[in-house]
């Protein structure tokens, strides 16, 4: 189309020009051709003009188009971005605050008889004496908690221990913690 | 692109223009005719330019843009007239 609309162009000014300089006034048929030739300029010349607002018109709604395919793909980047950051806070607080989630799962236990949050505030308070008992003791009453809730083994252990499900030395630990206070658990009852 | 279609019918008003020129060389009562189109033609362009903001108004474009277009129009007119009187 551009082809068309340059050669339309270039054809309008030749039939214009070339004519009127070309050939002779006062012969008659030379005079016609000129009139001719002009009506012919002026109807390339429209022609190519529609043809270039077309042009512009199809430029400029690829344009708004390419606009519009841009904005949403950085919409999309940004909200995928947004979402997966957050993912990462909670696991990070999960990794890093493991002991935050016993605190919070004590404090929920004891909550209502109110003398035994010195109790309470006392283990958290000494966790290096009877630490490892309580902890295992605690561990394993919110393991049981959340099998009874129907929970499975790697979703309670990202929950206790903040390790998500793969080969990694802390998960296998954490694995054979889980496994050591479900079999405990089961010998006592 | 929106330059081509402005140059484009830039030329054709050249070219329409002297068309006028030459449909006024074929015959004096043809020429008169041309004459008077031409003088008429002039009283509304100075009346377009005197009366800019209610034409403006009235096409629904800005002021410039009609001043440019009467500039185009003139300009086109006398290159056109221009061309055909110089041949």
């Amino acid at each position: 189309m551009q082809l068309k609309m340059f050669v339309l162009s270039g054809a309008a000014v030749a039939l214009w020009l070339v004519p009127l300089t070309a050939l002779d006034k006062r012969i008659g048929w030379h005079k016609s051709m000129q009139g001719l030739s002009l009506c012919a300029a002026i109807a390339c010349a429209v022609t190519a003009g529609n043809i270039a607002r077309m042009q512009a018109e199809q430029n400029e709604i690829e344009e708004i188009k390419s606009h519009a395919i841009i904005a949403d793909v950085v919409d999309e980047i940004a909200t995928s971005t947004y979402i997966s950051q957050q993912q990462r806070q909670q696991e990070a607080e999960q990794i890093l605050n493991p002991r935050e989630h016993l605190e919070r799962s004590l404090a929920l236990t004891y909550s209502e008889d109110g003398e035994s949050e010195p109790i309470v505030q006392k283990q958290l308070a000494e966790p290096e004496q009877n630490g490892s008992q309580n902890d295992d003791a605690e561990c394993a009453e919110r393991v049981m908690q959340l099998k009874a809730k129907g929970w499975g083994k790697a979703k309670i252990i990202l929950e206790i221990w903040g390790v998500s499900k793969g080969g990694s030395p802390k998960y296998k630990a954490a694995e054979a913690k889980y496994e050591r206070l479900i079999n405990g658990r089961d010998n006592n009852d | 692109m929106w330059a081509m279609y402005l140059a484009n019918y830039f030329v054709a008003g050249c070219i329409a223009s002297s068309l006028l020129g030459w449909l006024a060389s074929l015959h004096p009562t043809s020429f008169r005719a041309i004459a008077f189109l031409a003088a008429a033609a002039f009283v509304i362009w100075g009346l377009c330019w005197l009366l800019d903001y209610s034409v403006s108004n009235l096409l629904k474009i800005t002021v410039s843009s009609l001043q440019a277009f009467l500039l185009a129009v003139l300009a086109a007119i006398v290159i056109g007239a221009g061309v055909f009187l110089c041949s």
